[in-house]
């Protein structure tokens, strides 16, 4: 009986292979950094959803689960399978490389993006930049900041490579140049609301001069801060940034809590990562580097953020 | 005459939570003499023995060592001393295999000091090839029988030529053939200059070896003699003691309508049909050997173990699922033999532990009132002279006794009819024995039905009205109180029925 | 004589018994005198605030762990429960009826999952540890699926029961003291209570006394999911959001917490009151380093070092009960 088994298991797998390798479709594997980080799964979603308008693509999520060595094994995996495109949405830039270059060594057409794996020879990328997308933020902050300010950062996990770079802008754009702004408040809320709700809670109590700033490296921890602050008058005129452009950010800059956040479009990277793809799947090009912006929205220009999010449904 | 003892104790003591096992006892052990311990169960002789190999501290007294004191810390020490111990609970690895369970602890190594594998293998073949074992040395343990692994446990001791050989009552487990072997082994080893100190109650075997004989009783040694100065008669005198009169408290109770009776039960491969009635005021005993399955079949009868068929009919009703609930509700509770595990709480207060079984008697309005269950555990304690600083204390702080008195409090708050009690006076001492034996004359006379499983046949004789035989899973013959002979109990339990 | 040692016995009671609540003292004591902000309404206020979710949790945690459970999937299973009924509270288009139907959603999700737990550990008795390990996967995964891994946004009025107040005590503290009250009165009042302590103490006794093991096993991982569905709805309505990747570790700080408020891992032991000081420890500890600006990296190790400092503290008091027991052994001997 368990031989039989086997034997039809083997079967079953062998004839799917014969008719993945029969079929007309190119296959591309795209691995994701994290299905629980709520940017990766929502450019994930996007580019499952873009996929469909293609009828010659199908393409296979994978999720890295914010863990290198689980996202390294996939991409491991994916060479093994033969596929025909991998798209690597790298957790750490430099503990993916090697892994891309296999990509390349082994003729498979590779693909990083979110952020970009730099000096591939022979890989393409489609990139939004972490630190460029902090930067908008901290460049706007810099002329608003009132003069002797308090301010207080939310950090993402410690050693995340988003994290880090979005950091590195504040530090290097916003707080190297204005030495009269305190930091008072400046710890890890792990891209937690809840987390960044607590630590809020006792800034305030612990500072009895309101907040001037909050500089948050994601909108989710930005969210949790503002929530605290809500109702309370003496936080009226308190300048906070977000990156992200997610829906909840959206509202709140329509409400003007929030002072600006930092898009990372999924669906404007979704969208070019199929074309790049196909483009590179049908040989019309060899090589592409290319970039989506890093918008910038204010009070000013939410309206088009609102429309980006009507479009995807996440808005009415 | 002074150069030729080997091991001299003097005045040693110990106590435990409520016992005194040992009150200063003394004794010597002659060098290539075998030595032979004997005493009742709860003599003190595991105690003492455990002393000598270093698991026990002494709280008084000295021990000399070829006639120099020494402090035997630990096992290893007491090995390194060249005192070796045979356990009466065997102390073995089950997953490992017969070399590396001889070898458990001192290890061969090499060079490297690595464990050098081919040599503990090869020196185990030739040690059992020398001792005559057949199995391999590479099975494993758990492979064996009772009686194989029991004989490893006498080659591991032996194996290290030690100078005084410690056996705990070597032979309950083994075969006749391999009891001749361990006694070849005996005359070996003495041979060789070794003494041995050979804890048994078994007549015959003590005869058979013995050099000298010292007897122990509660805890104090009650005399040492060379064997040739003592017979089988003389020696079970000293062991047994003038019996006081009222050690138990028996009387006759009037008897009423059979609350308990038992048809065919049977469990297949741990006891078969076994009938058995108890009627009201009755106490009944359960006699047999370690492993005759009287344990099982009480077990049985209280819902823990399953059966296979029977019929069993409580105060009359016929029931054919037995559960735990179920025969708390009819009135039918079990003192286990084994207290600790099924009959307390240990790190929980008295009065939780009292309260347990019923506590429902002090739940109503949603609520427990916990006043009313303080002074019904007052009460009961009072009752059953249980002996605590306060009813907050923790079980596992209170002696054995008491413990077991706990217990027994905690089934007199659910006011049952029908009593099965395993073992009720095991590990406790004197005073708290006499204790219960009133509690269950008190309890019969109030027209309970009580059954008493006991290894100690005195307690047996003493306290029974009947007396049940179970040998290997049956019952082999019933007595009366009239008829009652230790005797004839014994031929009973053995199976070889004279009578 | 006589009347010294009873003062002594008095006084080691309320060392043995009421040890933990000293400890908050002193620390209530050092934190009101290293922050000026830290003995304010506000700040108290806020400091309950913030225990109350996980506090709710650890409730259901001591249940458990006194029977000798315990639950890792509390907060997946919040996350889950959480944000079903953020969604089906934005589905029935908001309102008072629709937010008592979105909590009787969240309670029920958390019963289910808990009854699972409970199905898998009295049948096939399986290992608490890795049942509750599987199900925090599970429903991590389950509330993943049902989002697509984004969060929920404008739930509106959901956000009253974590963000509002009754007069001026906040209503999740109100929620913390009602589960403090349940949990109390479980433990000490109820049959069930006692059947928890004598499982978690000795199994095998409990089940020889009568008690229905396996009922109560599953009554208390239901009792749980009560708490673990209410926590939920508390969760979400306070960060404004239905999120699925919330509530990480928060089955950690709750264990934490039970463990802290004196809960014996080995089960059998704990109360309610120990508990929520527990709670109260590890909130003022949380808030007095963030107040005074503690490094980050330095908070982890001070509370690693608590945890640890817990733990050896059981055990401590476990090893002093062995000790007393030989201490009355020879005041007797004494007294002959």
């Amino acid at each position: 009986m368990k031989k039989f088994l086997s034997l039809a298991l083997i079967l079953v797998l062998t004839l799917s292979l014969f008719s993945v390798a029969f079929a007309e479709e190119y296959r591309v594997a795209y691995i994701a950094r994290a299905q629980a980080d709520s940017f990766a799964a929502w450019l994930a979603n996007a580019v499952k959803e873009e996929a469909e308008k293609y009828p010659d693509i199908t393409v296979d999520i994978f999720d890295g689960q914010a863990n290198d060595e689980t996202e390294n094994s996939l991409i491991e995996n994916a060479i093994t399978n033969k596929y025909d495109c991998i798209i690597i949405q790298p957790n750490n830039g430099e503990a993916q490389r090697p892994y891309a270059e296999k990509v390349v060594a082994a003729g498979i057409i590779c693909i990083t993006t979110n952020a970009r794996i730099d000096g591939i020879e022979g890989a393409s990328s489609v990139d939004a930049d972490p630190y460029e997308q902090a930067a908008v933020n901290a460049r706007y902050a810099l002329d608003k900041v009132p003069e002797g300010a308090t301010a207080v950062i939310l950090r993402g996990p410690a050693g995340n490579f988003h994290a880090d770079e979005r950091l590195k802008a504040w530090k290097a754009e916003f707080f190297d140049k204005r030495p009269d702004v305190t930091i008072v408040g400046d710890d890890y809320a792990n891209w937690n609301k809840d987390e960044a709700m607590a630590l809020m809670e006792d800034w305030v109590t612990a500072n009895e001069k309101p907040i001037g700033l909050i500089a948050s490296m994601n909108d989710n921890m930005c969210a949790g801060a503002l929530e605290v602050i809500k109702d309370n008058p003496d936080y009226k005129d308190v300048l906070s940034f977000g990156v992200d452009g997610t829906a909840e950010a959206c509202l709140l800059i329509e409400e003007g809590r929030m002072t600006a956040t930092c898009l990372q479009n999924a669906y404007e990277l979704a969208e070019l990562l199929l074309d790049t793809s196909h483009k590179l799947l049908t040989g019309e090009e060899t090589q592409i580097d290319t970039d989506v912006g890093n918008p910038l929205y204010t009070i000013d220009n939410v309206a088009e953020l609102r429309e980006i999010h009507v479009k995807a449904g996440a808005l009415q | 005459m002074q150069t030729d003892i080997k091991l001299e104790l003097r005045n040693i003591s110990k106590s435990f939570p409520g016992v005194k096992a040992l009150d200063h006892v003394s004794f010597k052990v002659r060098k290539g003499t075998t030595h032979v311990l004997c005493g009742e169960n709860g003599a003190g002789k595991s105690t003492l023995m455990k002393i000598i190999n270093g698991i026990y501290t002494p709280d008084e007294g000295e021990i000399l060592l070829d006639g120099k004191p020494v402090k035997i810390d630990n096992p290893i020490h007491a090995r390194s001393l060249g005192i070796s111990m045979i356990f009466q609970e065997l102390s073995f690895v089950p997953e490992m295999t017969v070399a590396e369970n001889i070898f458990l602890g001192r290890w061969p190594l090499d060079k490297y000091h690595r464990v050098d594998h081919p040599e503990m293998y090869r020196r185990t073949q030739a040690l059992m090839e020398r001792e005559g074992l057949h199995y391999s040395p590479y099975e494993q343990l758990k492979n064996l029988s009772v009686s194989d692994i029991q004989m490893l446990e006498i080659i591991k001791a032996v194996s290290n030529n030690p100078q005084i050989v410690i056996m705990d009552e070597p032979t309950s487990a083994i075969t006749d053939k391999e009891i001749e072997k361990l006694f070849e082994m005996i005359r070996t080893l003495k041979e060789r200059g070794a003494s041995i100190i050979y804890i048994s109650h078994k007549m015959d075997e003590i005869f058979r070896i013995a050099d000298d004989i010292t007897v122990l009783r509660d805890g104090t040694m009650v005399d040492s003699r060379p064997a040739s100065e003592l017979d089988v008669d003389e020696t079970i005198a000293l062991m047994v003691g003038r019996r006081m009169e009222n050690k138990y408290p028996w009387e006759d109770v009037p008897k009423g309508d059979v609350l308990l009776d038992v048809k065919h039960l049977t469990a297949q491969g741990v006891f078969n049909d076994v009938s058995f009635n108890i009627r009201a005021g009755e106490i009944v005993g359960f006699a047999g050997l370690m492993g005759a399955g009287r344990t099982e079949v009480v077990r049985a009868l209280f819902g823990l173990d399953p059966y296979d068929t029977g019929e069993i009919t409580i105060k009359g009703k016929r029931r054919e699922h037995l559960s735990v609930k179920q025969n708390i509700a009819d009135g039918l509770v079990m003192l286990s033999e084994d207290r600790r595990r099924y009959g307390l709480i240990p790190i929980r207060s008295v009065m939780e532990n009292v309260s347990l079984a019923n506590l429902k008697k002090f739940i109503y309005k949603g609520r427990l009132h916990r006043k009313e269950e303080r002074d019904a555990v007052t009460e009961q304690c009072r009752s059953m002279n249980v002996k605590t600083p306060t009813l907050e204390t923790t079980v596992e702080a209170l002696s054995g006794g008491n413990q077991q008195k706990v217990v027994l409090a905690k089934w007199m708050e659910v006011d049952p009819d029908i009593l099965l009690m395993d073992e009720p006076t095991r590990g406790i001492d004197v005073g708290a024995k006499f204790e219960i034996y009133k509690l269950m004359i008190d309890l019969a006379r109030k027209g309970k039905a009580l059954l008493m499983v006991s290894s100690e046949l005195p307690e047996l004789l003493g306290m029974c009205d009947r007396i049940y035989v179970l040998s290997q899973g049956r019952i082999t013959g019933e007595l009366r109180r009239q008829d009652f002979s230790a005797e004839q109990i014994m031929h009973y339990a053995i199976g070889t029925d004279r009578g | 004589m006589q009347a010294k040692q009873s003062k002594a016995n008095l006084w080691e009671t309320i060392k043995s018994k009421y040890a933990i609540f000293l400890v908050l003292v002193v620390l209530f004591v050092i934190c009101s005198l290293l922050n000026s902000n830290f003995l304010t309404w506000g700040n108290l206020t806020n400091i309950s605030r913030q225990i109350s979710v996980t506090t709710i949790l650890a409730f259901g945690e001591t249940i458990l762990i006194i029977s000798g459970l315990l639950d890792l999937s509390s907060g997946s299973v919040m996350a889950f429960a959480g944000t079903l009924s953020v969604m089906c509270y934005k589905a029935m288009g908001e309102g008072t009826g629709a937010m008592l139907v979105s909590i009787l959603v969240a309670i029920a999700i958390a019963m289910f999952c808990n009854a699972l737990n409970a199905l898998m550990v009295t049948t096939f008795k399986a290992p608490a540890f890795i049942v509750t390990l599987a199900m925090q996967t599970m429903a991590r995964g389950a509330a993943l699926l049902l989002t697509a891994g984004q969060n929920v946004y404008q739930i509106g009025n959901y956000t009253v029961l974590g963000q509002g107040s009754v007069w001026i005590i906040p209503i999740p503290i109100l929620f913390m003291i009602f589960f403090f009250l349940v949990t109390r009165y479980i433990l000490s009042d109820t049959r069930f209570g006692r059947s928890l302590y004598a499982i978690g103490g000795n199994e095998a006794a409990a089940n020889a006394s009568g008690i229905a093991v396996n009922k109560v096993k599953t009554a208390a991982y239901l009792v749980n999911g009560v708490m673990v569905g209410m926590a939920a709805v508390l969760f979400m309505s306070r960060v404004n959001a239905g999120l699925p990747n919330g509530c990480i570790g928060y089955e950690t700080e709750a264990l934490t917490t039970a463990i802290i408020g004196g809960t014996s891992f080995t089960g059998g032991i704990g109360t309610a009151g120990g508990t929520i000081i527990g709670a109260f420890i590890v909130g003022f500890l949380n808030n007095i380093m963030n107040l005074t600006s503690v490094n980050s990296y330095l908070q982890q190790i001070i509370k690693g070092a608590i945890i640890a400092l817990a733990v050896i503290y059981d055990i401590y008091a476990k090893s002093r009960r062995t000790r007393k027991k030989m201490g009355n052994i020879e005041d007797k001997a004494a007294k002959k």
